[in-house]
């Protein structure tokens, strides 16, 4: 390691322990263009360790590219991203130990739902232990599903199957894409809230990508906002509904929010008249 | 981040190469051939040619009974396709018609011709069920008929994959609004098909354009272009550079027919979304759709009916007791064994080796992060594959590896089957691989795999099902051709075709129909095998 390197680490270390630092991820200045469009417009944003933090923005805005640089799967063109404190920008995507949910799961289904969970195990057997996959499948409860075919899974199920074989392998971060776009009713509900569960249990920083408000606005601990590729404003959900940065905040998020409140709010009082 | 895979850049490079020796040198050399003349290169060749009377003659004969059969090809196929998918027909008899029209395709197209010999001719089984000689068959009307038969099951296949595309939907719209019948089949059915109609048409014609089986036994003396690009190159006096031009010539139409096709893919048009929509009762509509695919089905199954009768008579049709003499003779001569052992030996291999390269072709187009040039590359290999005839790609071969150790080897045959027949299972790969989910090799990646393990681990038992049909697809194939193999098959390496051809020149009806019925039943066999692995595999996920 270069001896400038060395010394950043060091430094970093003992921030970090006397609690200066408690920054897990930093972004600082990321930039994407694609095809001469730029993605991406310098966006910054630090992460405290077990967070819950909701990327929120209409399609198009840059939110799953943002998702996907963190990954390490797509390039960024410039900026640089701090892992506890650590360079990570040129780590290859297997090698940062961050770990996804797609929109679509991406279950394999030619194996079995619990061969699915413990699919990460072959190629690291001593990364969790069979009580600690037990654990995990109780938390999810999954028992009763293990030996099922992946079409012979519910939505929610699937859902459950995914979350349980990404967390098994123990995931520094752990990255949700749209995880709740694809289910319904009550469900969409439980879901919401065994994700928190998961992030409170096993004090991990999530991050989640959806183009929902409600959703971020009740499953996290702060909220970024994109618009067209710069962040428009990000803080805790009660800033963000009380103090919005800026007019899209306020049309784009807060209205739909009202006028669903409203709505509600409406439908029930009609009822109790 | 995001770095290229390597094994995926092996498996560019591995192709490339094989395609640049097997495909692209060969056909310049074979264009070499052709413009090489005594004093260096020039046209004189093909200004011998064209002004060879027999040969303008006979490229006649091709143009005018090649678009014959395509213009009755295209019609019965399109009756058949719409018989299946746009009538309420009881469905057992939809699963004839379906499978019924299959079986020439399990067939080599020599047979065919022998087949219509001994049911229309003068002895023929169908002669004597209608106790006339219904026509005269060497020549046009024979020619015409083989085609036919011949090219009906990839038609069929064609249009009725495009007729799955068309939303049935529309049908009741067009009716609830009043249109008639005309107008409603012409709107919902015609028009959205029209390019299918088109490129079955191209297609039609350059499989009949190309065919050798068929000329080869019931031709004649009515003389077609293969025909006389084989007695160029294996007649008395064989002539190089003669037999280049004409297959020169023979690659013009393939070209300008599959650039027609690409064209005639514009016309057609896909619905994103389509239901399952319950079609209108219509009785005439059933009933005639019945009759009409039906007879179609029988005609085509009867005329093969013989070559099941023919080896079973003492002599047939004149004494008609029952032996099977001929077929323990043929099973127990040595030399029959011997090209039956070859040809499956061609058609296992051909069928393992296309399919991993066709497999891993579609693989680095479809799986992989590789440059888009790259991809495009690997889709020229296919198209070229695809225009290029088989006699023309055999005789290319024979040029360049006249003087290799490959010449009179299996490996030879065997590589001209693989890039002969490589279009359809590259394309049947791409298909099903591109269906996958585009996650998955992400998802692999994070869980510790690398490239070649998250493959072999989920996307190749994900997509065992058009794996199976691939070899499937190869083996048939690889079991029926003749026109790709008989340039390049010598006294040991022959296979169960080129017997058959073999056989013809001593009339030995009898032999030929054993070894058709051979190749018919071992390519049932491999079809039912295919079906049933495919089914097993199906119940063990």
């Amino acid at each position: 390691m270069p001896e400038n390197m060395y010394t950043e680490t060091v430094m970093k270390m003992l921030l970090k322990t006397l609690g200066v630092v408690n920054a897990v991820l930093e972004l600082r200045n990321i930039r994407k263009q694609f095809d001469k469009k730029m993605v991406l417009d310098g966006i910054n944003l630090v992460i405290q360790k077990g967070e819950i933090v909701s990327m929120l923005g209409t399609s198009g805005s840059g939110k799953t590219t943002l998702l996907n640089i963190i990954l390490g799967l797509t390039p960024m063109d410039s900026g640089t991203i701090l892992f506890e404190g650590i360079d990570i920008s040129k780590v290859p995507m297997k090698e940062r130990g961050f770990n996804i949910v797609f929109q679509d799961y991406a279950l394999f289904p030619n194996l079995s739902a619990y061969k699915n969970i413990i699919y990460g195990l072959r190629n690291k057997p001593d990364l969790v232990s069979k009580q600690e996959v037990d654990g995990l499948i109780d938390f999810l409860e999954l028992g009763p599903h293990l030996s099922k075919r992946i079409d012979q899974l519910s939505g929610g199920q699937k859902q459950r199957v995914a979350l349980a074989r990404t967390l098994a392998t123990k995931p520094k971060i752990l990255l949700l894409d749209e995880p709740l776009s694809a289910l319904d009713g009550v469900i969409k509900e439980t879901i919401k809230d065994r994700i928190k569960a998961i992030a409170q249990e096993y004090k991990l920083t999530t991050i989640i990508v959806t183009h929902d408000p409600e959703e971020a606005l009740t499953m996290s601990d702060k909220v970024l906002i994109i618009d067209k590729g710069i962040v428009s404003q990000y803080g805790t959900p009660q800033q963000v509904v009380h103090q919005p940065s800026n007019n899209f905040v306020e049309e784009f998020i807060l209205r739909q929010l009202k006028i669903k409140r409203d709505n509600i709010y409406n439908l029930f009082k009609e009822c109790h008249v | 981040m995001c770095k290229k895979k390597p094994e995926a850049n092996i498996i560019f490079i591995a192709i490339t190469l094989f395609f640049v020796a097997f495909l692209f040198a060969p056909l310049l050399t074979l264009l070499a051939n052709s413009v090489k003349t005594g004093q260096g290169l020039g046209f004189t060749n093909y200004i011998a040619v064209i002004c060879d009377k027999d040969i303008l003659i006979a490229i006649r004969n091709s143009v005018q009974v090649s678009i014959a059969a395509a213009m009755i090809t295209t019609v019965v196929a399109f009756i058949l396709a719409y018989a299946v998918n746009c009538t309420k027909i009881w469905w057992p008899l939809k699963t004839i018609i379906r499978v019924g029209i299959y079986v020439p395709m399990l067939l080599p197209t020599i047979t065919y011709g022998f087949a219509i010999i001994y049911s229309f001719g003068k002895q023929g089984l169908l002669t004597k069920f209608f106790d006339r000689e219904l026509f005269q068959i060497y020549g046009f009307n024979g020619l015409l008929i083989g085609y036919v038969i011949y090219t009906l099951p990839s038609a069929f296949l064609l249009l009725n994959n495009s007729f799955g595309y068309i939303d049935k939907k529309f049908i009741i719209v067009s009716t609830l609004m009043g249109d008639g019948v005309f107008r409603n089949f012409t709107n919902t059915i015609l028009r959205p098909l029209i390019g299918t109609l088109g490129g079955t048409f191209v297609l039609a014609f350059i499989l009949s354009f190309t065919d050798f089986g068929i000329p080869a036994s019931v031709g004649g003396t009515y003389s077609v272009i293969a025909t006389q690009l084989y007695q160029v190159m294996l007649g008395s006096i064989p002539n190089f550079n003669s037999g280049s031009v004409i297959a020169i010539l023979m690659l013009i139409p393939a070209i300008f027919g599959i650039l027609l096709l690409n064209y005639l893919e514009k016309f057609n048009f896909h619905y994103d979304t389509f239901t399952l929509t319950e079609l209108p009762n219509n009785r005439v509509r059933d009933i005639s759709f019945a009759c009409l695919s039906i007879s179609t089905v029988v005609a085509v199954t009867s005329i093969f009916v013989v070559m099941f009768i023919a080896p079973f008579a003492k002599n047939f049709p004149y004494d008609m007791s029952f032996t099977t003499q001929f077929f323990q003779d043929a099973l127990f001569s040595r030399m029959i064994v011997d090209v039956y052992e070859n040809s499956i030996f061609v058609a296992v291999i051909s069928a393992l080796l296309g399919t991993l390269i066709s497999y891993s072709a579609a693989i680095i187009n479809v799986r992989t992060t590789l440059s888009r040039r790259w991809k495009i590359g690997v889709d020229i290999f296919s198209m070229i594959t695809n225009t290029v005839p088989g006699m023309v790609l055999g005789l290319a071969y024979l040029l360049l590896f006249n003087g290799s150790d490959l010449k009179g080897t299996f490996s030879i045959i065997i590589i001209c089957n693989v890039v002969h027949f490589f279009t359809t299972p590259y394309l049947m790969a791409k298909n099903s691989l591109s269906k996958l989910n585009a996650a998955w090799e992400t998802t692999g990646e994070l869980m510790g795999d690398t490239w070649t393990q998250t493959i072999i681990r989920v996307i190749i038992p994900n997509s065992i099902h058009t794996i199976v049909e691939m070899f499937g697809y190869y083996f048939i194939n690889a079991m029926v051709t003749i026109s790709g193999i008989i340039f390049l098959v010598t006294a040991r390496t022959s296979v169960v075709t080129s017997k058959i051809k073999e056989l013809q020149h001593f009339a030995n009806f009898n032999e030929i129909f054993v070894l058709s019925i051979v190749i018919f039943v071992t390519n049932i066999s491999i079809k039912i095998c295919c079906d049933l692995a495919n089914k097993r595999l199906s119940s063990t996920r």
